[in-house]
């Protein structure tokens, strides 16, 4: 479970991102969140696994039965806090010269003592279940290969599979269809949605459809502040409202995917 | 013509003037001489007659020696390239706070304003003759080039992907064990293949001031004035260079199959 | 269910490969060392030799610079051999390159000769280039600006006739197929095509020959580096530290000047 209680940001140009956002997510939910571009939703991504720290407010996470603020840890407990938490990117961020078993199991480096990674590395049975986590996502036949010669959606699939090794509490997705293609991306979403069973799912979309096909509960941020939390069934007059300007151009990026490859 | 044009004819003609003056006054410091050149070709092409026929008799002598350079040039680049790659985590941005990066590239600057043949003159006056002398300079003088060359490559490592390692909790020397050494490795070692050849010519160079080996015979030998021996080592020296570059463009195209530096 | 892992990519098995790779590198490291009494205990047994010298040396004597007229001279004898062995050696490197490159060869013959030439010239060391030099020219700024311009020959003379080699066919057709000659195929569109790597490769090869004509200098081509090879040889080292610590800053400097120069020129040249 986590919980995210009024956190704001400002930029040290004093501009505030942030101005208060406030939601609960629990085991069950595949929360997908939407807004017009600069609304801050990938900063509260951001903010969710402590890569950014809030400059108010608290995001309390549960797990193991103890209650943490992530916006208030530092240094080892940051770290271990991050373990807890898997994440997956729009641009997939693997590391492109390692084999896809390899770059599955970096997702328990946060787990294994550095020492032990540095002299002993990973142990047979992690490399198993690795390789489980990758029968998951469907691709065990790519184990060996280099991540390089991989496609967008088999790349996006290894990332997903690293988040599961992880055993995270909650899994975040920044933007985690923007770089595929319409079939590809279904089959993403088709991915994460069982997930939400184990964990809390939180992904920011810009296709709207999509994530109302699939995601169960509707977070909408605009101006730094949440203006819709939940049924996935969101009128277009809604929809309108929540993407102002932006709306009329939305039904094409539906269609085409962003090529922000990076 | 304009005056614009006209001013630029003029900046043409001054700075070529400028240009001419530097050369004549270059060609007067240099002690240029056309007589002394024509004398001088002309001896020069009498002494490397004395070259010839070079003295096999004293290969056998010269296979120690030879083998003594390759040992420098080889300990030298394996101590270097790693000094050089630590010197690299604090040189690059990305890795380093700033003011261990100002450090560390100040080093790396500093170095390769310093000729390795003023850095062997030094470790000779303080340690005497010997390949000691030798390693420690040539070591010495792959900072500079291996040092930025590498700092470089790591800052270009996507920051994305250290993020994203970051978040599963990942220590700072696990990111450079997982993420920074296998994304840098090709850039690395070519680099290193390189200043393998590099250092072979160098150790030459560096013999004739005391580090041994083959240098010091060719030195030595011009000194007593026995060239047929001197030019016995010249064919091996010739020998050895050719084979290093062949070698060491070799390695490079297997690794990199464009095998293009940096 | 499962897919198995094949036994060589099990991660122990890998770390049993480290291990041996690393082993065999640690045995050979250690191996070299011996062979070569590489011992880096040394610097710690040895180490009061390196300290007494800095104790020597320090500080450097700053005094020389100015107070012996010969010092300020023999920074413009480096500078100079560099400049001329650059400039010449830059100048027939450019001549030898259109022989030697294929597409501007006027035979193939003369284009083997010198590349042929240039890969001789590539492997003969400076020590003797610079030894031969000096018996044929005597001691002095005159034999190390001879052994630059030459080495400067087979260095950049390949890097330009690559560079001439690389150039895209396209306009240089274009130029045939109007009716031009070899000439002005080469002066229309292939000299426009390659000056850019041209002038930055002067500027290297600057770099380089500043730093080799220190070298040179201590094996009887004059300049600073002889300088620092007496002081050191006299025994007289704070001076040399001064010379030293002189040399590192002028290096620096041009090398500054040379970026700067480089960048403008470069500049106004996709400019144009």
């Amino acid at each position: 479970m986590i919980e995210v209680k009024h956190i704001t940001k400002s930029l040290p140009d004093g501009k505030q991102i942030l101005k208060g956002i406030s939601f609960v997510a629990e085991k069950g939910d595949f929360i997908g969140i939407l807004g017009p571009s600069g609304a801050g939703k990938t900063l509260t991504m951001r903010c969710l696994n402590g890569l950014t720290k809030p400059s108010s407010g608290h995001i309390y996470v549960n797990y193991e039965n103890r209650i943490k603020d992530i916006s208030k840890c530092r240094g080892r407990e940051l770290r271990e806090m991050r373990q807890k938490i898997g994440v997956i990117f729009q641009g997939f961020n693997l590391v492109k010269r390692l084999s896809v078993l390899d770059n599955v199991m970096i997702g328990r480096l946060g787990q294994i003592n550095s020492l032990r990674s540095l002299f002993y590395g990973f142990t047979d049975s992690e490399a198993k279940e690795a390789l489980q986590a990758l029968e998951n996502v469907k691709i065990a036949h790519l184990a060996h290969r280099k991540v390089a010669s991989l496609s967008g959606g088999e790349m996006q699939r290894v990332a997903i599979a690293r988040a599961i090794f992880q055993n995270p509490v909650m899994l975040l997705a920044d933007e985690p269809i923007a770089n595929l293609d319409p079939s590809n991306a279904k089959k993403i979403m088709k991915l994460l949605k069982p997930l939400a069973q184990e964990m809390p799912v939180i992904g920011v979309f810009h296709q709207p459809k999509i994530a109302s096909e699939y995601c169960n509960r509707i977070i909408a941020i605009k101006n730094g502040i949440v203006v819709y939390d939940g049924s996935p069934n969101l009128s277009e007059k809604k929809l309108e409202e929540i993407y102002g300007e932006e709306f009329n151009a939305l039904e094409e990026a539906t269609m085409t995917p962003t090529l922000a490859y990076s | 013509m304009t005056t614009l044009q006209r001013q630029k004819t003029l900046g043409k003609i001054l700075s070529f003037i400028a240009f001419c003056i530097l050369v004549y006054y270059a060609a007067k410091l240099c002690r240029v001489d056309y007589r002394i050149f024509k004398s001088g070709i002309f001896e020069g092409f009498q002494f490397i007659q004395e070259l010839f026929p070079p003295d096999f008799g004293a290969l056998g002598e010269m296979l120690y020696p030879a083998f003594e350079t390759v040992l420098i040039a080889l300990l030298a680049t394996i101590l270097g390239a790693l000094i050089s790659l630590l010197l690299a985590f604090g040189g690059a941005a990305n890795l380093a706070p700033a003011w261990l990066k100002f450090v560390s590239r100040f080093i790396m600057v500093a170095e390769r304003a310093l000729p390795e043949i003023v850095i062997i003159l030094l470790l000779v006056a303080a340690l005497g003759l010997g390949a000691f002398p030798g390693v420690v300079a040539l070591a010495i003088g792959c900072l500079g080039m291996l040092g930025r060359l590498f700092a470089d490559a790591i800052e270009e490592v996507n920051p994305k992907t250290m993020e994203a390692v970051t978040s599963v909790g990942a220590s700072k020397m696990q990111i450079i064990q997982y993420v920074v050494l296998p994304e840098v490795m090709p850039s690395l070692i070519s680099n290193v293949l390189f200043r393998f050849e590099v250092n072979i010519r160098l150790s030459v160079l560096l013999g004739a001031v005391g580090a041994g080996g083959i240098g010091y015979e060719i030195f030595y030998s011009f000194q007593l004035l026995e060239y047929e021996r001197a030019s016995t080592a010249i064919l091996v020296v010739l020998f050895l260079v050719f084979s290093s570059e062949r070698l060491s463009d070799y390695l490079r195209k297997k690794i990199l199959p464009t095998g293009k530096l940096k | 269910m499962t897919a198995t892992i094949a036994k060589k990519h099990l991660p122990s098995e890998k770390l049993k490969k480290k291990v041996t790779c690393f082993s065999l590198f640690a045995i050979v490291l250690v191996a070299l060392s011996v062979q070569l009494e590489f011992n880096p205990a040394l610097f710690f047994t040895e180490g009061h030799h390196l300290i007494n010298l800095l104790n020597e040396m320090l500080p450097p004597n700053i005094n020389i610079l100015w107070e012996r007229h010969n010092i300020f001279a023999s920074v413009q004898e480096t500078i100079a051999m560099a400049f001329l062995g650059t400039i010449i050696g830059g100048l027939m490197a450019l001549i030898v390159a259109f022989l030697a490159a294929r597409n501007t060869s006027p035979s193939v013959i003369i284009r083997m000769f010198f590349r042929l030439f240039m890969s001789v010239e590539r492997v003969i060391p400076k020590l003797v280039t610079i030894l031969v030099f000096v018996i044929a020219m005597g001691l002095g700024p005159f034999a190390g600006m001879l052994t630059l311009t030459l080495s400067t020959i087979g260095m950049f003379g390949k890097l330009f006739a690559d560079a001439i080699e690389e150039v895209d066919n396209e306009p240089v057709e274009a130029v045939y197929a109007i009716g031009a000659n070899k000439w002005q195929a080469i002066r229309f569109s292939i000299i426009p095509q390659v000056i850019p790597s041209f002038i930055a490769n002067f500027f290297y090869a600057f770099d380089v020959n500043l730093r080799a004509a220190i070298g040179l200098g201590i094996f009887g081509g004059g300049g600073i580096g002889f300088e620092i090879h007496m002081a050191m040889k006299m025994l007289r080292y704070s001076d040399a530290l001064a010379l030293i610590l002189f040399t590192i800053v002028f290096i620096m400097l041009f090398e500054k000047i040379s970026d700067h120069l480089r960048a403008r020129i470069l500049n106004k040249e996709t400019l144009r």
